[in-house]
């Protein structure tokens, strides 16, 4: 079991077990002095805040505290406090959580750290795009995101193989949102860590996105958006980042398309341009991982720079270019695809990645 | 005295033997039928007694008593009719020399002595010839139905009088000529590929979908041709034979649903709409089982349109019969097998707003609407479809060469020349296609050389494959190496192969 110091423990009671809004801990924490004060001489401090009820014997707390340490100790999951000496330092910019709850590989938190957010609603070539460049980001990074579909699941997706990921969660560790995600939640226990700031079984609220997001932008060095509309999460992920003065990156998009205006916008504001894996790391002056050399037939070379030159194009049109019949075309746009080089972007259209 | 007359009934697609027995005896006039008749067969009494008074000929005054054997089994319908009649007549000693031992007689009496048609003759007359009878006699307006049968004398009569003068020898009937076979030339159908603009990738998904017998799943946006392609399905499947036309004509006349010429001549294409129920998908009723609409598809195609929208108990329900090509209805009075191996072509959108993965316009569906969306379909019946395609709707001013258009018919003769490579190479097997082979098939025939293990255990990582889905590629790898007159299964057949799997999403 980690050993926790008396401060710690105080920490870890107040956000697990006293049932106080985040606001009020800190009220009371400020009038105690110390945790340590504040778990002891609770009653005392309590006097502070508008009326509530009665609080519990000292000795209850005690109960409650090492009951709750017995659990995360079963479940093998630990606490990182405002008091730790892991406690992110980037975290500290605003409104930090007292205590964050986490389970898994708790050595990811001391990496350099770099979030990708997208919203629900992401294109498929965006998707695409966002596993790709966090397959490469993970190799210098450790990519931290958010568990919900669509671009968070496909920053996972890219992520998860290096295991260098880490997941913020806007519920308690027990609890998976959305449910339909409780496989890769599992896998990424299992390779990367999860993070929150809540009771185990604490549900999601309404406005515990909001507070997840300040999170994300909190932990990061910089925020890569990858899709968002006008109005949506990874927007708010991506102004409060600003606000902490974080490096915000945006992926371009079409005028006119939806999914894009939140990325436009951004882009507009000053955020930097990312269409690559390059950009972010020319930003922090890191030197790109090694590819690794791909061979390519004649035939492929020619489909390949064909792409690379349009970008995204329909296999009819890709086949009557390289004068080749539509289903060799195919066949050789899914050989670029299992190689990584080309997505399918739905309705027959080809995209060109990496 | 006594007289016996043969006659059939139906029990699925199996005719069964029934004999009608009649005794004249000298008593209080009266008229008894025995053997489980049903009110149908009752009723028949009212219509030979008129039948028999408006044809000149008499109707006994004495005692009869008429069983049909075998006793047990439930008699239906007014196919005994003609039998019945007949057989007062010997009787009532009204068909003196006349041997109506060895005929078979079928055929509904109209008051006036006209014979009217029955339902499911062509099966009735197989059955009856496999049982040994080769002389028939049938009403004239069923002539076109059994004129395929080959080996049989077949009398078509026009009434009951007609009937009595050829038994006794004053007027021959005279038989039917067996007619030739011949598959329909669909000279004046509409759907032909050669109207089908674009879709250059769901034309040749098609076209290996058919070579193989292989089932196919068309995604798209509404109104991008999808059931305009799959109408011309039947366009390109290979000419029908004589034996699957036989086949697929008893399921038709048992349904009742046989067209003018009396032999289904061009391979059917069945759509059934979205609100229809298990039952009618897979047969069933409570007197007589009918064929539902995959037995009506057997030998053709099956279309289901928008696929999500049937109900999930009724897809769930084909899954054997795509395995099995045949299907069994069990209800209290009796089990009926009915062949069904058919092409499953379905289309459906990518999700419910249809414009998921367009280039142009924007899909509003949330991934959780999408994914309840195309959960509708479960695993094991998606696994059973091998060729999956997108239909999209590209507008061919964006293709700048004027595009080619092949007919149905050139692409019909690439379709022949593949599957008669399967025919050679399933001789020694049951098998006709290469969708149909099982595990120890596809280790025989195909064989991947080291580079196509490696293609295929790449994609197996990438796109998260089942072990059904990789055996699934592999058959259709086969059949696009066949189209290609190739030997061998080559990297580019089973990469093409792959590229017929869509993205599933976990």
């Amino acid at each position: 079991m980690t050993a926790y110091t008396r401060d710690e423990c105080a920490l870890i009671w107040l956000c697990a077990c006293a049932g106080l809004e985040p606001k009020e801990r800190v009220v009371l924490l400020r009038a105690a002095g110390s945790p340590s004060a504040l778990f002891e001489k609770y009653e005392r401090f309590l006097g502070v805040l508008p009326q509530r009820e009665p609080p519990c014997g000292f000795d209850e707390r005690k109960r409650q505290l090492s009951a709750l340490l017995k659990e995360m100790a079963q479940k093998k999951r630990f606490a990182v406090t405002a008091v730790s000496e892991d406690y992110p330092e980037a975290l500290k910019a605003a409104s930090p959580p007292l205590v964050l709850f986490g389970e898994g590989k708790r050595e990811l938190l001391k990496e350099k750290l770099f979030c990708i957010v997208g919203s629900r609603i992401t294109p498929p070539w965006a998707e695409k795009f966002g596993s790709e460049i966090a397959e490469k980001l993970s190799r210098r990074f450790t990519v931290v995101t958010g568990l919900a579909e669509g671009g968070d699941l496909s920053a996972v997706r890219g992520a998860l193989p290096s295991g260098k990921l880490i997941c913020v969660l806007p519920c308690g560790l027990d609890e998976c949102y959305p449910a339909a995600h409780a496989a890769i939640k599992e896998r990424v226990r299992e390779a990367g860590l999860l993070l929150s700031e809540y009771p185990f079984e604490e549900k999601t609220k309404k406005y515990s996105f909001h507070a997840r997001n300040r999170i994300l932008a909190g932990l990061c060095e910089g925020v890569l958006v990858l899709s968002a509309a006008e109005k949506s999460g990874a927007l708010i992920t991506a102004n409060t980042a600003l606000e902490y003065g974080r490096d915000v990156f945006a992926v371009p998009y079409n005028p006119g398309i939806k999914q894009g205006e939140g990325c436009n916008e951004l882009l507009k504001k000053g955020a930097y341009v990312c269409t690559c894996a390059q950009d972010v790391f020319d930003c922090y002056g890191i030197l790109p991982p090694e590819e690794k050399e791909i061979v390519l037939s004649p035939e492929e070379e020619k489909i390949y720079s064909l792409l690379h030159e349009e970008g995204e194009l329909h296999a009819a049109i890709i086949a009557e270019r390289a004068d080749l019949p539509i289903y060799e075309a195919t066949a050789i746009l899914s050989s670029l695809e299992l190689k990584g080089l080309v997505v399918k972007s739905g309705g027959n259209r080809y995209g060109c990645v990496g | 005295m006594i007289a016996k007359i043969q006659c059939y009934t139906l029990s699925g697609l199996e005719g069964i033997p029934v004999e009608v027995e009649t005794d004249v005896n000298k008593g209080v006039p009266s008229y008894d039928m025995v053997g489980l008749p049903d009110t149908a067969v009752k009723e028949s009494k009212e219509r030979v007694r008129s039948a028999l008074k408006n044809s000149g000929l008499l109707f006994p005054m004495n005692r009869i008593t008429i069983n049909f054997a075998p006793a047990d089994l439930k008699k239906e319908g007014a196919v005994f009719d003609l039998a019945v009649a007949v057989s007062l007549l010997k009787a009532s000693e009204q068909l003196i020399g006349a041997d109506v031992s060895d005929i078979v007689f079928l055929g509904e009496l109209a008051l006036n002595g006209d014979l009217r048609p029955v339902g499911g003759l062509l099966p009735i007359l197989i059955s009856a010839k496999s049982h040994g009878f080769t002389r028939f006699i049938i009403p004239a307006s069923n002539a076109k139905e059994a004129r395929f049968l080959g080996g049989a004398e077949i009398y078509p009569a026009e009434n009951l009088l007609g009937v009595v003068k050829h038994l006794v020898g004053v007027e021959q009937i005279e038989p039917l000529e067996t007619a030739e076979f011949a598959a329909c030339k669909r000279e004046n159908t509409s759907a032909d590929l050669k109207y089908v603009k674009g879709q250059p990738m769901a034309r040749r998904a098609i076209e290996i979908a058919v070579a193989g017998g292989h089932n196919l799943l068309m995604v798209g946006p509404p109104g991008t041709g999808k059931t305009m392609l799959a109408r011309c399905l039947p366009t390109i499947m290979p000419d029908l034979t004589f034996e699957e036309a036989l086949e697929i004509t008893k399921i038709h006349s048992v349904a009742g649903i046989l067209g003018e010429e009396g032999i289904v001549t061009e391979r059917p294409f069945r759509t059934p709409h979205h609100t229809a129920t298990t039952v009618s998908m897979c047969g069933g009723g409570n007197r007589v089982v009918h064929p539902g609409e995959i037995s009506l598809a057997h030998g053709g195609v099956l279309f289901l349109d928008e696929l999500p929208e049937y109900k999930r108990s009724t897809l769930e329900a084909l899954r054997q019969p795509l395995e099995d090509g045949k299907i069994s209805v069990s209800r209290a009075g009796g089990t009926f097998t009915y062949p069904s191996r058919f092409m499953l072509c379905a289309s459906m959108n990518p999700c419910p707003c249809g414009n998921y993965g367009s280039a142009n316009l924007v899909c509003t569906c949330t991934p959780a609407e999408i994914r309840r969306y195309r959960r509708k379909i479960s695993g094991p019946l998606l696994d059973r479809i091998d060729i999956q395609v997108e239909v999209d709707n590209i507008s061919y001013d964006e293709l700048t060469s004027g595009e080619k258009r092949e007919s149905s018919e050139t692409v019909r003769e690439r379709v022949n020349i593949a599957r008669r490579i399967q025919r050679n190479r399933f001789s020694e097997y049951k098998l006709n296609t290469n969708a149909e082979m099982g595990e120890r098939e596809l280790n025989e025939f195909c064989r991947l050389g080291r580079e196509s293990e490696e293609i295929l255990r790449r994609a197996f990582e990438r796109m998260k494959l089942s072990a059904r889905a990789r055996a699934r590629i592999i058959k259709v790898s086969r059949t696009i190496a066949d189209l290609d007159g190739s030997e061998e299964i080559l990297p580019k057949h089973v990469f093409e192969a792959v590229s017929y799997r869509l993205d599933e999403k976990i």
